[in-house]
C-alpha cells in the first residue's frame, strides 16, 4: 500500500492521477487522485472520503471476515480491510466523525451455494456491520444482481461511478 | 518425490518477495514505481513456457544461477520500456550503445534482489552469472530448451507500469530435480502432494482439453490447435488475474467427486459470436449477441464441460458429477471471482488448471480454467497412485487407450 499525496502526483499533469487497487489490496489519497478497481464479481469495492480532510481510500475485498484465519492480508476480509483502510486515513489525516462510505459489487453471479446465503450476500452483511461498529454511515450503495462492476472514486469528489459489463454506468 | 502444500506456498512466496526486491530496485534507480502484478508457481511443458509473449518485441537479460539454486532467470522487458528505462536513469541517455549497457547493468541490480530473499531462506549463496542481453520476438527471449517435452517449473511474475501501459515480466526456470528436492527438504511432510503424478494430472488435463477440442471441431467444423495446458499454483486473491478484464462469453459449473471445485469454459465476445454462428442451423434473428447465441454457447460449454471432466474421471477411476452449466457473459475477472472466493473459504492458496485452445483461421480462442478444491486434489493424486500401482510408471497413452 502506498499514500498518494501530492508530492508523487504529476504536477504538470493536467489529468487526475489514477491509481489502480487490486483484489486485496487498498489505496488512500490525499491529492484528489482517482482510484480504481476492476472486475468485481461477489467482490465488494467500499469507498470511504473525508471531504474536509481530502481524503479518500477504496479497498477491494474478497470474502467477509478474517476470522480464525492466521496471518491473514487485512485487505481480503471485509472486516478488516474497513478497519484497516480507516486506520490509514485517519493516520493521514482524515477525521472519522467526517467519514462516510460507498459500496459496490457483492454480485450473486455464479454462487453455486446451495445452503445459506452466497458470498456476495455475506460480504455486504459484514460490510454493513463493520461500518456500524467502527460509526461511518453508509451513503449509498450498488450491490447484488447478476452482472460484474468496475468502480472509480474521484477523489476529489467522493464520486463513485460503477460500470458494469452490459448494464452502462452510474455514479453513486 | 513429495511436495507439500506448505513448500509449494514458501516458494511462491519467495518469487513473490524476489519479484518485490527487484522492482523496488529499479524504483531506487530509475524513480519508476512499478507494481508487481502477480507471481505464480507453474507446472507446463518446457517449450510452452513464454507463449503469453507471442508476437512482442522484448528485451531479456539472462542470468545463470548457480549454487542453492540452479536454472535460468530472465528479466523481461517490452522492447518499449528500454528507452524510457534509460532515460530515467541518472545521467542516462537514450542512445542506442546506452541502452544495451544501461538495461544490462540495472538487471544486474535488480537480479541481486530477485535472489537475496531465496539465498536468506536457504541459508546460502546463490550466484548469478554475468548478464547477457537478447532481443527477440516473443519466447526467444527465454533460453532455449533442452527437452521441449520435459515438464517442469516456472516462477513468473508479471509486473505493470501503470501510467505508461508498459509491462515486464521475470521468468525463473530452475532445473528441476534439485528444486523438486528443495520443496521436498523445507516442508513439513503433511499435505504432500506428489509432484511427478502432479505432471501426470496435467497430461490428463491435456488429453481432456484435447477432447473438448475435437467437439468444437465436430460440431463446429473449426479446427482448433495450439492447446497449451498448465497447473499452477497462486494465492486465491490472484486467481481471478488469470484472466484478462475485457468481455466474456462461457459457461461454469460446479464439479463434486475427487476432486470437486469449479470448472469454466471461456470465449473472447468475437470467438462467443464465431463458435455460436458455426452451432445455429440459420442466420440469428438480431443484432449483436442474441438469446440464439446464448443457448449455442451453452450447450457448447455442457459438452466441452463433460469432454473435459470425464476425462479426469477415466483416469482417475472415480465418477465426477457436474451441474448443469450456467452461461456468463460478463468482464472476465468478474466470472472467476465468485469462484475463487467459494475456493478461498477454506484454503488460502489455490491450485488453477489452464489451458488454451485457438485456430490460425479465424479468431477463435478458448480458455478452460478449472479451481479443485486442494485436499481432493491431492487425494485424487494419491488415488491415481494406488489405482496404478502394478504400472511402474503412470503412463497416459495406455490410459487414456
Amino acid at each position: 500500500m502506498k499514500v498518494y499525496d501530492s508530492s508523487t502526483g504529476t504536477a504538470s499533469s493536467p489529468e487526475q492521477e489514477r491509481v489502480k487497487v487490486g483484489i486485496a489490496e487498498y489505496e488512500v489519497t490525499t491529492s484528489d487522485a482517482t482510484l480504481t478497481t476492476s472486475g468485481l464479481g461477489s467482490c465488494l469495492g467500499v469507498a470511504l472520503y473525508d471531504h474536509g480532510a481530502g481524503v479518500a481510500g477504496l479497498v477491494h475485498v474478497m470474502l467477509p471476515s478474517a476470522d480464525g484465519v492466521e496471518d491473514p492480508n487485512a485487505a481480503k476480509y471485509a472486516d478488516t480491510g474497513i478497519e484497516t483502510l480507516l486506520l490509514e486515513m485517519e493516520r493521514v489525516g482524515a477525521n472519522r466523525d467526517s467519514i462516510h462510505a460507498k459500496v459496490a459489487g457483492g454480485s450473486d453471479m455464479l454462487d453455486f451455494s446451495e445452503n445459506g446465503s452466497g458470498i456476495g450476500v455475506r460480504n455486504m452483511e459484514q460490510v454493513e456491520s463493520t461500518l456500524d461498529d467502527l460509526g461511518v454511515p453508509l451513503v449509498s450503495e450498488d450491490v447484488g444482481g447478476d452482472h460484474g462492476r468496475s468502480l472509480r472514486l474521484d477523489g476529489a469528489s467522493g464520486d463513485l461511478t460503477v460500470k458494469s459489463a452490459n448494464k452502462g454506468s452510474k455514479t453513486i | 518425490m513429495e511436495v507439500d502444500i506448505q513448500s509449494l506456498e514458501t516458494f511462491n512466496q519467495l518469487a513473490a518477495e524476489g519479484a518485490q526486491q527487484a522492482t523496488a530496485m529499479l524504483a531506487q534507480m530509475t524513480g519508476i514505481q512499478a507494481e508487481v502484478e502477480v507471481t505464480k508457481i507453474t507446472l507446463m511443458d518446457r517449450a510452452d513456457i513464454g507463449e503469453e509473449l507471442a508476437g512482442q518485441e522484448l528485451v531479456g537479460i539472462g542470468f545463470d544461477l548457480e549454487g542453492a539454486l540452479v536454472g535460468d532467470t530472465t528479466l523481461v522487458f517490452e522492447e518499449a520500456c528500454t528507452g524510457p528505462i534509460v532515460e530515467a536513469l541518472p545521467g542516462g541517455a537514450a542512445g542506442d550503445e546506452m541502452v544495451e549497457s544501461s538495461v544490462k547493468e540495472l538487471g544486474n541490480i535488480m537480479m541481486s534482489g530477485f535472489i537475496d530473499g531465496w539465498a536468506d531462506f536457504l541459508g546460502t549463496t546463490i550466484e548469478h552469472s554475468p548478464p547477457e542481453y537478447v532481443e527477440a520476438t516473443g519466447a526467444d527471449v527465454l533460453p532455449a530448451a533442452d527437452d521441449p517435452n520435459e515438464q517442469v517449473f516456472v516462477f513468473k511474475s508479471h509486473i505493470e507500469w501503470p501510467g505508461e501501459d508498459l509491462y515486464f515480466y521475470i521468468y525463473m526456470l530452475p532445473a528441476y530435480d534439485q528444486l523438486t528436492e528443495l520443496m521436498a527438504d523445507s516442508g513439513t511432510g503433511e499435505d504432500a502432494v506428489p509432484v511427478d503424478k502432479l505432471s501426470v494430472f496435467n497430461e490428463m488435463t491435456k488429453e481432456g482439453t484435447a477432447t473438448a477440442a475435437a467437439n468444437v471441431t465436430q460440431m463446429t467444423g473449426i479446427e482448433t490447435d495450439a492447446e497449451v495446458t498448465q497447473i499452477s499454483f497462486a494465492p486465491v486473491e490472484d486467481v481471478p488475474k488469470q484472466v484478462d478484464n475485457k468481455a466474456y462469453v462461457g459457461t461454469a459449473v460446479e464439479f463434486s467427486g475427487t476432486p470437486s471445485g469449479y470448472l469454466m469454459i471461456l470465449f473472447d465476445e468475437e470467438s462467443a459470436m464465431n463458435v455460436a454462428e458455426a452451432l445455429m442451423p440459420m442466420e440469428p434473428e438480431g443484432e449483436g449477441f442474441t438469446d440464439m447465441h446464448e443457448s449455442a454457447i451453452e450447450e457448447m460449454g455442457n459438452i466441452m464441460t463433460s469432454g473435459f471432466i470425464d476425462g479426469w474421471a477415466n483416469v482417475l477411476e472415480t465418477s465426477v458429477d457436474h451441474t448443469p452449466p450456467r452461461v456468463v457473459h460478463d468482464m472476465g475477472r468478474a466470472i472467476i471471482d465468485p469462484l475463487a472466493a467459494q475456493v478461498g473459504q477454506h484454503q488460502e492458496h489455490a491450485f488453477i488448471i489452464e489451458s488454451h485452445m485457438q485456430t490460425a483461421d479465424l479468431e477463435f480462442g478458448c480458455e478452460i480454467h478449472a479451481l479443485p478444491d486442494d485436499a481432493e486434489l491431492r487425494q485424487a493424486l494419491e488415488e491415481l497412485d494406488v489405482a496404478r500401482k502394478d504400472e511402474t510408471e503412470p503412463d497416459v497413452e495406455t490410459i487414456f487407450e
